[in-house]
């Protein structure tokens, strides 16, 4: 290997960082707010995708500047795990850097040589992005649930049961109007009520009853590849439920020519032929010379065709008419199972054989001849559905006793375009995540066993921990945050009443100094958030700027944005929709925690040999100098 | 390691729509596919630069396929259409052409493309309510008691596409052959799950397109050895083998087989396939068909007892010949095959197609299993005759699920468009303020989706002939460009459609002259005049969901990015 020389140090200053997240907000405003667009690009394989995803978006640019790779990195973490908030995750960071930018250069300014300027500089912001992440993991949350959560409401689970029964509007609104601006974020306006009212029929069909509302999402949001079809060609308008599961394969022989039920299906891992000669095992015919009967090629394959067929007759004898098959079956298994008037099913996919186990509550089977009534699942039917160009085979379970609330159902999403139908269903999967989140926020997540425990997270939940056990005080303070299902309404409302919160935190700071946390800190941080609201009405080029009256004294906040001439905006504030606010809460940390890590940073080594530039893409080209 | 390579970063593109370049692709993007449109319309050569064969057509699914574009915003348009053609194989002219108008207008206009979004939207919703209504002007009921709006349907499709190079006599005669060959798929009288049949099309090239003809039944490749005298035993006993009988062992798993060398395999495999031919015989057995390749020994041992062999017929005939024959493919060679998977023909006989000999085998009973004939004098006609006919089987279909057509000609867009401009002056007020916008955005709106249709309609006419409008039904009327203004009345005769015709009191404008809006009575049904002209309900609703779908995507998309590697 070639011994690299030491590359010059290349020190890094705040103008780099903020060069760099200011292009990053550039591109994101394009799709951020009510008159966002779709941002259109092509895959290195020519495929056209469509997104208004921040992650996407960001992910699709290559950045080469390391520190806007790592700026993607923490915004891909953030939203893998609430699934909302990319968007915003790039306007706060920028606008936090800007402050602290500001703040620090004005804080140095006294007269040094450059270099030390630049020097002392950096320091300040390094500083102030650490008081603001300790600011933000120890007040944060009490901030938010006594001066944000009393404004919003709350949304329950119950919202889905009693929809599903009633069928009646008033219930289910809530819940409706969260999935709606997010699909508005996500996708555009055109089809937001459409597919919010589809997410709230199929998670409403998936409602386990005496199970957490957690526990029916997780599970869509696990099986969601196996649960929905893409169909390409059709408007978007023809998307829908449909009873039962898709599996994604054709059947290998006719499908079944009568409708009787029920029809028992049996799922294969193995090959039905048993297999004579398995890797490594040597057939010798016609040993030491004698021609014998029972050494000829014909007797061994004459023995795997009867075995065969005593398998199938054995499946026949246990009613058996569907197999799925997890691999591709000989000929031969073919054409005895068509004698036999039975179907199979070749080459399905592991996940949707995982979810058709579970829904059916049978085990799937490796060797057909220990075949046992428990391996054989019954099914209201089973049947061929062409959906676009493909022929899949559909299936419905019968209705058991465990099973009553539930009532499995798959969703076909349709698109004139490959890449719209992607965006439709990556929009869904991360929908059900922010529900997901919102229904399970802060200490909900520590203290159930769910597998998804995030990092910005666990700090959180720790710290308040530790607060419960404190001061029974406290503990009431945060009770409204652990309260699931907190919601507010959108439009950067969460952002100014937070803002009001945080100044008022501070002049009580200010007075009383025996806490040790910095007023400036939340002046600063209250001012970072207030360019979210700002961004949100800036597209409107002929609003004036936004104002804001503080919580009165009857505890009623009004938010009038006012636009010149045009009494349209009594209009638009009806046409804002709602945001979880647990989904916002941990948006904040995770960029606090972002600007501290980019601070910390104060030099990128470029490095020559090309298997260090190798090694540097895979760390995403970022030295850390501490 | 040393292969992978640096990832470059992207190309981005803001605002893509006020991109000269995009536009002006967009703009010839839109000419190519107008002078396409319609009966008249104009045909293109397609080759590539390295010298492949010409293709002349005038077909959507052809065209869009064979122009590649750079420009991703270009492909997003193409795959939607592309998309839309491949699910309902009709109206993608249609939907190329609107949608490609549509962003064009609104481009043109100052109207905000947020606004245009949504104004487009409502009037969708507002146009597909219409269509799918029991007094829509420009829909027709299809009568399954005759065929006569049948064929027109079917010849609507054929009469669409110039490149087949059809005669008027030619054009009535592959739209009966299509009619007649989607009857015969339809199962009469099955209980049960109904499956539909299939059509096997053979094309023969150099023979009239008059002696184009459907078979019920299928034809397979003429086996070896057969001559016309043979007179043979009716109805005939069929087995069907879906494994290789050409003597190769069987599947035993993945170890290895040591053969002494005394042991002759080879032969031990044959005897059996003999021993199988033996079977076969003694069931009395007379056709023996195989998908794969049969050992030439069990071929002449099978044919000098009189059993007719046909081998190699690919997988794709498989199915219809288990529909049509009843037999269930075997697969295993060491056991007695089973009676019940012998299948049965009523008849064979040979047939000739210029130099193509083949056997027609035709089914015992009632079977939705038939081959179409295909002829024309060249290969490219055939082609694009071949595409038109299996676009007129799907639209055809697509009926049995609606039982609707819209009229053709043009006449459906401006029917659409004059009850758009009518239904949206109620109300203005009102829905302006649900679709978040002035009361002058909405009706400039209004007039921009409009004048898409009617510039979708004015596509037709490739002559330098206009487009007129009645104001009554509001269907679509031709004046060729050398017609007089005194005897106009005369000269036009019949609407695009066929379903109109001129009168004393009717009163006609310029398409492209602003009328007041009115709403368009439907039109009295008169059994005895028939629509000359239709399209396909389904698939010209689709297209037009799609179009405006699309156009509304294309116009919400902002920024570009390229990835380069």
């Amino acid at each position: 290997m070639k011994k690299d020389k030491m590359p010059p140090l290349g020190h890094l200053h705040m103008e780099h960082v903020l060069q760099a997240v200011g292009v990053l907000e550039a591109v994101i405003l394009r799709s951020f707010g009510p008159e966002g667009g779709q941002v259109l690009f092509t895959r290195d394989t020519g495929q056209v995708l469509l997104s208004r995803s921040g992650t996407r978006i960001l992910t699709a640019l290559h950045l080469e500047h390391p520190f806007a790779r790592m700026v993607v990195e923490c915004v891909w973490k953030h939203s893998s795990a609430t699934g909302d908030g990319s968007k915003t995750f790039i306007l706060l960071l920028a606008s936090l850097l800007r402050l602290i930018h500001a703040a620090a250069s004005k804080g140095s300014n006294v007269s040094h040589s450059y270099s030390s300027t630049k020097a002392a500089e950096a320091a300040t912001a390094r500083h102030l992005a650490d008081k603001l992440l300790a600011f933000g993991l120890k007040e944060l949350d009490e901030l938010i649930a006594t001066g944000v959560v009393p404004y919003g409401g709350c949304i329950s689970w119950e919202d889905f049961t009693v929809e599903a029964q009633t069928s009646s509007l008033t219930n289910n609104l809530c819940v409706q109007k969260l999935l709606r601006s997010f699909f508005h974020t996500r996708c555009g306006y055109t089809h937001c009520d459409f597919s919010s009212h589809l997410t709230c029929e199929l998670l409403s069909h998936w409602n386990f009853k005496n199970q957490l509302p957690s526990f029916s999402l997780q599970l869509v949001s696990d099986y969601f590849p196996a649960l929905h079809t893409p169909v390409s060609g059709f408007p978007v308008r023809s998307s829908r439920l449909i009873e039962g599961q898709v599996i994604h394969r054709d059947f290998a022989t006719p499908p079944l020519k009568t409708d009787h039920q029920p029809v028992k299906a049996v799922v294969l891992t193995g090959s039905l032929q048993p297999t004579l000669l398995s890797t490594g095992d040597v057939l010798e015919l016609g040993y030491r010379g004698r021609m014998k009967e029972e050494r000829s090629i014909l007797h061994f394959s004459s023995w795997m065709e009867s075995s065969l067929q005593g398998v199938i007759a054995k499946l026949q004898t246990l009613g058996v008419c569907v197999l799925l098959s997890a691999v591709k079956q000989s000929a031969a298994v073919l054409a005895l199972a068509t004698q036999a008037e039975m179907c199979l099913v070749e080459c399905v996919s592991e996940d949707e054989l995982s979810l058709f186990s579970q829904l059916s509550g049978t085990t799937p089977i490796w060797d057909c001849s220990m075949i046992e009534s428990e391996h054989v699942a019954t099914l209201a039917f089973c049947r061929p559905i062409q959906l676009g160009a493909h022929r899949y085979v559909h299936v419905a379970f019968q209705d058991s006793e465990d099973r009553i609330t539930i009532k499995p159902c798959s969703l076909i999403i349709c698109a004139p375009g490959e890449g719209q139908i992607e965006q439709y269903a990556c929009a869904l999967q991360d929908a059900i995540r922010m529900l997901l989140r919102t229904w399970e926020p802060m200490l909900a997540a520590a203290t159930t066993t769910s597998k998804s425990t995030l990092q910005s997270h666990k700090g959180a939940s720790l710290h308040t921990d530790s607060l419960t056990e404190q001061t029974p005080y406290r503990s009431i303070a945060i009770q409204p945050i652990q309260k699931p299902g907190c919601v507010l309404s959108a439009g950067g409302l969460f952002e100014l009443l937070l803002h009001y919160a945080l100044l008022q935190h501070g002049h009580s700071c200010s007075v009383s100094p025996d806490l040790n946390i910095d007023a400036s800190v939340s002046q600063l941080l209250a001012n970072a958030l207030l360019s979210v609201p700002q961004k949100i009405y800036s597209h409107k080029n002929t609003i004036s700027p936004i104002q804001v009256e503080g919580p009165l004294g009857d505890g009623k906040l009004s938010l009038h944005c006012c636009r010149e001439g045009d009494k349209l905006s009594k209009v638009s504030e009806l046409d804002l929709g709602l945001e979880s606010v647990s989904c916002k809460y941990q948006l904040l940390l995770a960029v606090l925690q972002c600007v501290a890590s980019l601070l910390k940073v104060d030099a990128v080594l470029p490095t020559h040999t090309d298997q260090e530039q190798i090694k540097c893409h895979e760390n995403k080209g970022i030295k850390m100098l501490l | 390691m040393s292969r992978l390579s640096k990832k470059s970063p992207s190309v981005c593109t803001d605002m893509p729509l006020d991109n000269t370049d995009i536009c002006s692709k967009l703009h010839l993007l839109k000419q190519i596919l107008t002078s396409c449109f319609g009966p008249t319309g104009r045909l293109k050569q397609v080759h590539n630069n390295i010298g492949g064969h010409v293709v002349t057509t005038s077909a959507s699914s052809v065209l869009l396929s064979s122009v590649s574009s750079s420009q991703p915003f270009i492909n997003l348009i193409k795959t939607s259409i592309l998309n839309h053609v491949s699910r309902f194989s009709d109206c993608g002219l249609f939907a190329a052409i609107l949608c490609l108008s549509l962003i064009e207008q609104i481009k043109k206009s100052a109207l905000k493309e947020s606004v245009a979004i949504r104004v487009n939207n409502y009037l969708l919703a507002l146009c597909t309510s219409y269509l799918q209504r029991e007094d829509c002007g420009c829909r027709v009921k299809l009568d399954f008691c005759s065929t006569q709006n049948l064929i027109t349907l079917a010849r609507s499709v054929i009469s669409s596409k110039p490149a087949c190079v059809l005669t008027e006599p030619e054009t009535f005669h592959i739209s009966k052959l299509a009619v007649q060959a989607f009857l015969l798929t339809v199962p009469c009288s099955s209980p049960g799950i109904v499956s539909f049949g299939r059509i096997v099309t053979v094309p023969v090239e150099g023979h009239s397109v008059l002696s184009s003809e459907v078979l019920p039944g299928l034809l397979v490749e003429m086996p070896d050895g057969l001559s016309e005298e043979d007179k043979l035993l009716n109805p005939l006993s069929v087995v069907l083998f879906s494994a290789s009988l050409a003597g190769d062992i069987s599947e035993l798993g993945d170890g290895v087989i040591e053969a002494h060398p005394d042991v002759d395999t080879d032969s031990q495999i044959l005897g059996q396939l003999l021993e199988l031919g033996r079977q076969v015989i003694n069931d009395e057995v007379k056709l023996f068909m195989c998908q794969k390749v049969i050992h030439p020994v069990l071929q002449q041992y099978l044919r000098s007892h009189g059993v007719i062999v046909v081998e190699r017929l690919g997988i794709a005939l498989m199915e219809p010949l288990t529909q049509l024959t009843g037999a269930q493919p075997v697969a295993t060679l060491h056991t007695t095959i089973p009676p019940k998977t012998y299948g049965k023909v009523r008849d064979l006989c040979i047939k000739h197609f210029g130099s193509k000999t083949m056997l027609h085998l035709f089914p015992l009973g009632e079977s939705a299993i038939c081959t179409m004939i295909l002829c024309h004098r060249n290969q490219t006609m055939l082609n694009e005759l071949k595409v038109v006919c299996q676009t007129a089987e799907h639209v055809l279909r697509l009926t049995l699920r609606e039982p609707f057509a819209l009229v053709g000609g043009g006449c459906t867009e401006i029917n659409l468009a004059a009850y758009v401009r009518h239904k949206s002056k109620s109300e203005v007020p009102e829905t302006a303020s649900v679709l978040m916008c002035s009361q002058t955005e909405y009706l400039l709106g209004v007039e921009l989706f409009c004048c898409a249709l009617e510039s979708a309609a004015r596509a037709l006419e490739h002559d330098g002939g206009s487009s007129l409008i009645d104001l009554t039904h509001a269907h679509r009327w031709m004046l060729p460009a050398d017609a007089i203004k005194e005897t106009m009345e005369e000269s036009l005769g019949f609407c695009g459609c066929g379903l109109v015709q001129s009168s004393p009191s009717k009163k006609w404008i310029y398409l492209s002259t602003k009328y007041s809006d009115f709403c368009p009575s439907s039109v009295f049904r008169d059994t005895r005049v028939q629509p000359r002209v239709l399209d396909s309900f389904t698939a010209k609703l689709s297209a037009l969901q799609v179009a405006v779908e699309t156009a509304n995507l294309a116009l919400d998309v902002k920024y570009i990015i390229q990835d380069m590697n």
